[in-house]
């Protein structure tokens, strides 16, 4: 089940919601976790019994790791505490294996087709837990109620955030869900709901009729405006899913951590990867970048690991080439920056006082570089990739391409580009702070809510089903 | 009475001024009771309630139940708008039937109102009569005195077909059979407001007419209601065209994926359609032309690296599309 659906909106949020307020505390893991799986079984009942297998697997691993402190207590300095040791590394690495082979073998083997609904998210979540408490930062989850919602939990199952178990374990034995937590909780949710429904479905609409029209017959502005119809689609379609997660998680009293943080107005490709999908960043950054030795090797292996975090990372996204040469294109480009950024700060051209006075310059160069990765994203096949590259660098056109094409784009989708562009600074954000608790706010973040609903039921899932031609 | 009348105006007046304020305190009453920690949860309920019934939404809570007790809520309003659409898809068992019957009603009542001017004489009945023809291959400039009309497709063939200077386009995205009557798309030079495809047609002569229309009235009504619509239109057009040749463009099929993806567009529902299309035809001054010969493979629809979403030709093969129209021109043989 997806949140933007009439079935999640109508019957799934207001039904869990009411039955989980009126269950008793110690009973409310149960629920969300029965719950989280009819949530789940909705979707893709077939991969079902491979969740709860690789969760259950999981929190007996993690219980066995965890024993570290007891072993220690018991058997320091004997055979036993060695023996348990080597056992423990044996444990991780099978575990390892386990969930990056399962998560490898639908991705990559099987080339994305048939991927069970979450699994690169749930798998990440797994092995962070199964890391944190090897390196004993947290200890071992006892309960399997407990580990089974916090990995399947329905808000954050299918895209994310990557919560780390820290972050949520004493949520998971004590929270409390109040008045307040569902009324703030609801407000994220309805923003969430209006980035995805009501700007990412919108501006999907140009990207669509870019390739509709095909790629290879369209003017190079019309290629610009599509793929930053696409950055923008990708962006609050995530992002969108991310204020839900949070916004339910939030109803409950769960604090997930945030996983945007504009991050279009970013200066760098490096910045920009700090804002954008802020947990999968962390988690690489921890569990391979820093293991890795990170950036205190010298200027080389820093290189290399981040060659090896960025192609782990276009692989996560997909099995396909484009995505590793998605990855591998960022990893040039923050190289790049790097050596930039070490070259002005031995040799400062004009001082501090240059860069900060140039403030818009650093932003250019993300706006012309991040659509124009995207675009290895979004466009599977490399052929056609080449194609829209070129298009967009003004390649001479194989095809009758009508040099006019995007006026009438820019007519008909500019204002909602300049809405996108405003909603990806940080002003809807300060406004909704300032102002969260007036009665205008309210007002209107219920009427959109209902004005999505409203879009959901007219278009169905698909926003370009009832497309006229 | 003057006086009395502006009294119970000003009386009335009044009135309805503390009524609308006695309601504004009413809600900030009501308002005020809330506790804060509830206000969105009550407005979020109060909205939609509103939605619900403003867009008849509670179908979605209704049906579930009305398909349990079927027998019991049977008197409750009819609110299915969307299922009476999926129903308008061509069932071919049906069909076969009401094929035959269609074209030929819309034809008796032309006969009735103006039996000179009757295009739909059945080309069997009086096939000595007929001129006979042949398809030549022609240049661009055969389209000098054409104009073609149509939906996104045909927007497709004026963006990238090469023939924007050459013939008009009466053409709009959505465009369907009985919005040639109604909407306003054609623009005039120098004039801000658009007309429609009729006043448009009344306004100038042409020597050819290409048209194609139909994908979009798929989702609503059935095949026979559509080829009914759609012999009127092509009645009304000759009425006002009187010596333009008509051809009549089969509508294009979607690819075999987008048939098979379980909405209201199928190729079967496209080709009865066209079937119905081509007994229009009367071969003389109106013709048929099977554009899918053009752009479809031997499974019939249309082939998957033409187009992007099994809909629309990508521009770079509407030269297709185009040359299949250059080499059937329609020349009377002597």
């Amino acid at each position: 089940m997806v949140f933007c659906s009439i079935e999640f909106l109508l019957y799934f949020l207001p039904a869990f919601f009411i039955f989980y307020a009126l269950t008793p505390k110690r009973f409310k893991n149960v629920v969300l976790l029965a719950a989280s799986l009819v949530f789940y079984a909705l979707g893709e009942p077939r991969y079902l019994f491979l969740l709860l297998a690789s969760v259950t697997v999981n929190h007996f691993v993690g219980r066995f790791l965890g024993a570290e402190p007891y072993y220690k207590d018991r058997y320091q300095g004997t055979g036993k505490y060695s023996t348990y040791l080597e056992w423990r590394k044996g444990v991780l690495l099978f575990a390892i294996t386990g969930n990056v082979g399962i998560l490898f073998l639908f991705k990559v083997a099987m080339r994305g087709e048939a991927l069970p609904l979450g699994v690169s998210f749930y798998t990440f979540q797994i092995l962070s837990y199964l890391f944190d408490v090897y390196q004993g930062i947290i200890p071992a989850e006892r309960s399997l109620i407990k580990t089974a919602a916090y990995v399947t939990m329905f808000p954050q199952l299918i895209s994310g955030p990557i919560v780390n178990y820290g972050e949520v374990s004493a949520a998971m034995s004590e929270r409390r869900m109040s008045w307040q937590s569902v009324q703030n909780g609801l407000k994220l949710f309805t923003l969430g709901l209006v980035a995805k429904v009501l700007i990412a479905d919108r501006v999907g609409i140009l990207w669509n009729d870019v390739q509709v029209r095909g790629i290879e017959s369209i003017s190079t502005p019309l290629a610009w405006l599509g793929a930053i119809a696409y950055s923008f689609k990708i962006y609050f379609d995530f992002y969108g899913y991310s204020l839900m997660a949070m916004g339910l998680g939030g109803m409950m009293g769960f604090r997930f951590p945030e996983n945007f943080r504009n991050p279009y107005m970013a200066v760098s490709v490096r910045d920009f990867y700090r804002r954008w999908h802020i947990t999968l960043g962390r988690w690489f950054c921890n569990y391979i970048y820093i293991p890795l030795g990170g950036n205190r090797r010298g200027e080389l292996c820093t290189a290399r690991n981040l060659l090896i975090v960025w192609a782990l990372t276009g692989l996560w996204h997909g099995g396909s080439g484009n995505f590793l040469l998605w990855g591998i294109l960022l990893w040039v480009l923050i190289v790049i920056e790097r050596q930039i950024k070490i070259f002005l700060d031995r040799h400062p051209i004009g001082g501090e006082s240059i860069w900060k006075q140039m403030r818009l310059v650093p932003h250019l160069y993300v706006w012309a570089v991040i659509p124009f990765t995207w675009m290895c994203f979004a466009i599977t096949d490399v052929r056609e990739l080449s194609v829209y590259l070129g298009r967009m660098l003004g390649a001479v056109p194989q095809s009758a391409v009508q040099p006019n094409d995007w006026r009438a784009a820019l007519h008909t989708y500019g204002g909602l580009l300049a809405v996108a562009f405003i909603a990806s600074t940080p002003l809807i954000r300060r406004l909704y702070r300032r102002w969260r608790d007036s009665a205008f706010t309210n007002v209107i973040l219920a009427a959109l809510f209902w004005i999505c609903v409203w879009r959901i039921m007219v278009e169905g899932d698909n926003p370009f089903l009832y497309f006229k031609f | 009475m003057r006086v009395g009348g502006s009294r119970l105006r000003r009386q009335r007046n009044r009135r309805k001024i503390t009524k609308i304020e006695k309601c504004i305190l009413w809600i900030r009453g009501l308002w005020e009771k809330i506790p804060p920690d509830r206000i969105y949860l009550t407005i979020l309920l109060v909205f939609g309630v509103v939605c619900l019934t403003a867009t008849g939404g509670w179908k979605y809570y209704l049906d579930p139940f009305r398909e349990g007790m079927e027998m019991f809520v049977r008197d409750l309003p009819d609110q299915e708008e969307g299922p009476d659409e999926r129903q308008g898809e061509y069932q071919t068992g049906t069909g076969e039937s009401q094929r035959k019957e269609t074209p030929a009603r819309p034809s008796e009542e032309s006969a009735k109102q103006d039996p000179g001017q009757d295009p739909e004489r059945d080309p069997e009945q009086d096939p000595e009569e007929t001129r006979s023809f042949s398809f030549d291959t022609v240049e661009d400039d055969y389209f000098a005195d054409a104009v073609f009309i149509g939906d996104s497709r045909t927007v497709g063939m004026y963006e990238y077909g090469g023939l924007q200077d050459i013939s008009a386009f009466y053409a709009s995205t959505g465009l369907t059979v009985r919005k040639l009557f109604t909407a306003k798309i054609v623009e005039v030079p120098g004039e801000r407001q658009k007309i429609t495809v009729e006043e448009a047609l009344s306004a100038r002569q042409f020597a050819k007419i290409y048209y194609m229309i139909g994908i979009n009235e798929m989702g609503t009504g059935t095949a026979e209601s559509f080829l009914q619509d759609y012999a009127e239109s092509v009645e009304r057009i000759r009425q006002m065209q009187p010596d333009a040749i008509i051809y009549l463009q089969g509508i294009m099929q979607v690819t075999a994926e987008r048939s098979a993806q379980g909405d209201y567009i199928t190729n079967e529902g496209i080709a009865v359609r066209n079937e119905g299309i081509a007994e229009l035809a009367d071969n003389e001054t109106i013709f048929y032309l099977d554009v899918n010969e053009a752009v479809c493979g031997e499974d019939g629809a249309m082939i998957a690296d033409y187009t992007y979403d099994g809909v629309h030709l990508k521009a770079q093969y509407i030269p297709l599309w185009k040359d299949y129209l250059k080499s059937h021109a329609v020349v009377y043989d002597q």
